[in-house]
């Protein structure tokens, strides 16, 4: 993009290149696309050809009450994940910005270790863990605080990354007008990393709605996150229904995408 | 009376010594520079002032008020920064408001106030801009009106014009330093510019290693440095070494050097014999063309009535517009570099007779 609009002649690698990027792409969205296609499909099972528009599917979805329930407890376990953590990343990111020195790179890496471990390692490390502290799987508490641990590194990273481009003299500006440390954090940091912050919960809002190792080991009993319930309906069935669940999850991301987009601007996302 | 006193303050990094035992006395409403190279000590001095840094021991006062240990928002300072660091969120009312909101002034105290300071700074009608819609030069004159509509009584700058280009950084020295004499400020300026230390002034602290080269008006940093490295670090200057034959005066002498002896200045109490070196500034060189075959050998090394004349050979010319600099080899081999102003008549490999007064050498410590 930056070379066609710098005017420089298009040679024949780049056009190859750009339509292999384009294959890419398509490859990559192209079963969403289609998934989202035959969520409106009225036939009955989940394949092609299309046989008419419909919105039966997500009719079924919102009529069925595991779905809805499982729903709920989703947007409930997301949207705690996401306070949480807008306020202990925040905190963290802080702190290793801040006041972390001798150890700041190991802290950070410790910080950020949820996305590298596998998933899975953290979840069965998790069970052992509330196995252990007698917690078990009875409870709520469990598969929540695992959703924490493994989306805490995107608002850590995102905060970090907001206040690595702040211009700290800008806090000393403040300080030197007469504001104390608090009026400083409020009135001047807090609003240079509120993009971070803002990015960072949708991140993981979106990815604790969608994550489904985790769920699958610390669910607590009788109690289903809604990937979990989809992959439980599509054992047994195989009908659209599962399709309108996926282009329900899709529309979601695409409404954080756009309310990032328009709050901080997409450029602000960094990693 | 003294407006602001630095008292002996050290400051170590570790093994590092940043700072050591420096002590800068500063007068009600005078406009001080610390002035030296990255490194020197002479930001985190102004860190220390302003409270940002602790120092390990020594005092600052601000008037009879001990502020060593105060927090930054408890010590009534205003700074400006070379990063602005105006609040980017914020118009540029809203920036100036800020402090006057932490101080609790009422709204239509704090209206008039902006609106002076704006007007001080000739920013009037863009108080509702935005930081980022406003040229550097202008984002600089913010910062300052911010700094100053609190009415501190200490204005701390830290090179605020490094980020500014050559034209503008003239034109603000002279902004800034009429504004500051206007409003009467007591000013601590950080600098490594010298030119920019020389014409903003009343004092300049020349800061080297964590220690005060010394501390003075500009000219008597200028004219009568106390060591090499000062000489060096303002201006161009030449230096030619010698040995003290004897003392003419108070502070004039007469040394020998390799070109013969000429008559100096220097401070007084100079023993006979002691190593110095003779410091001539290029622009109190008169270069006049060697006029042989005349016999009138104006005496390489003759002391005269306080004139002194070296012989040599031009061995480079440079062209700077307003003027020359020719670099002239004296028969000693010796470099002296000389200002020639107007067309330079004068051409490389040319003999020439060099010319200063005696009151325009100063004699340094070797």
């Amino acid at each position: 993009m930056t070379r066609a609009s710098s005017g420089v002649e298009k040679t024949i690698w780049d056009r190859l290149f750009t339509a292999l990027v384009a294959a890419i792409y398509i490859f990559l969205m192209f079963p969403i696309v289609l998934v989202v296609v035959l969520s409106f499909n009225s036939g009955e099972f989940l394949a092609f050809p299309l046989e008419g528009f419909s919105l039966r599917w997500f009719e079924a979805l919102f009529s069925n009450k595991r779905f809805l329930d499982a729903t709920l407890y989703s947007l409930q376990i997301a949207a705690t994940s996401t306070i949480v953590n807008g306020v202990i990343g925040t905190l963290a990111a802080i702190y290793v910005a801040r006041h972390a020195t001798v150890a700041r790179d190991y802290i950070r890496l410790l910080m950020t270790s949820p996305l590298l471990v596998p998933e899975i390692l953290t979840a069965i490390a998790l069970l052992f863990y509330f196995y252990e502290i007698r917690i078990g799987t009875d409870y709520s508490i469990g598969i929540q605080i695992g959703h924490i641990v493994v989306t805490f590194p995107y608002v850590f990273l995102n905060v970090s990354s907001a206040l690595f481009n702040f211009d700290r003299s800008q806090e000393e500006a403040a300080r030197s007008l007469g504001a104390g440390g608090w009026m400083t954090f409020r009135r001047v940091t807090l609003p240079a990393i509120k993009p971070g912050i803002i990015t960072g919960c949708l991140f993981a809002f979106v990815i604790s709605f969608d994550i489904f190792n985790i769920s699958l080991l610390l669910k607590s009993l009788g109690k289903n996150t809604l990937p979990l319930e989809l992959f439980d309906y599509l054992r047994f069935n195989f009908d659209p229904t599962a399709a309108a669940i996926a282009s329900l999850s899709i529309f979601m991301t695409f409404a954080a995408i756009l309310i990032i987009d328009r709050t901080v601007g997409l450029r602000s996302l960094r990693f | 009376m003294t407006a602001l006193t630095i008292d002996r303050i050290n400051k170590r990094y570790g093994n590092l010594h940043i700072l050591k035992d420096i002590s800068i006395p500063i007068g009600q409403g005078e406009f001080v520079s610390l002035l030296g190279p990255s490194g020197c000590g002479k930001t985190t001095t102004l860190r220390c002032i302003a409270g940002f840094e602790q120092p390990d021991s020594g005092r600052i006062l601000f008037g009879d008020r001990d502020v060593t240990r105060a927090l930054p928002e408890q010590r009534d300072i205003g700074m400006v920064f070379q990063s602005y660091a105006l609040f980017p969120h914020m118009t540029v009312a809203e920036n100036l408001s800020f402090g006057l909101e932490v101080r609790k002034v009422s709204v239509p105290n704090r209206q008039r106030r902006i609106a002076d300071v704006l007007a001080m700074v000739r920013l009037e009608g863009y108080d509702k801009r935005y930081p980022r819609e406003l040229s550097g030069g202008q984002q600089q004159r913010v910062a300052l009106a911010r700094a100053l509509v609190i009415e501190p009584s200490v204005l701390l700058l830290d090179e605020p014009l490094a980020n500014l280009d050559a034209t503008l950084r003239d034109e603000m020295r002279f902004f800034i330093r009429d504004l500051q004499q206007r409003v009467g400020i007591t000013s601590i300026y950080v600098t490594h510019d010298q030119a920019e230390a020389m014409v903003m002034s009343d004092k300049i602290v020349v800061m080297s290693a964590g220690t005060i080269s010394q501390f003075g008006s500009p000219r008597e940093i200028y004219e009568r440095p106390t060591s090499q490295s000062v000489a060096g670090f303002i201006g161009r200057s030449n230096t030619i070494s010698g040995k003290i034959a004897e003392a003419l005066g108070q502070d004039s002498y007469k040394v020998d050097t390799p070109c013969g002896s000429l008559g100096t200045t220097g401070p007084a109490g100079l023993a006979k014999g002691t190593d110095v070196r003779i410091m001539i500034r290029p622009e109190n060189i008169r270069t006049l063309r060697h006029e042989a075959g005349t016999g009138h050998q104006q005496g390489a090394g003759e002391a005269g009535h306080g004139e002194n004349a070296l012989a040599g050979a031009v061995i480079n010319s440079i062209y700077q517009g307003s003027a020359n600099q020719l670099a002239v080899k004296l028969g000693s081999g010796d470099r002296i570099v000389v200002d020639v102003g107007g067309r330079n008549p004068l051409d490389v490999g040319e003999q020439v007779t060099l010319r200063f007064a005696a009151r325009d050498t100063w004699l340094l410590a070797s």
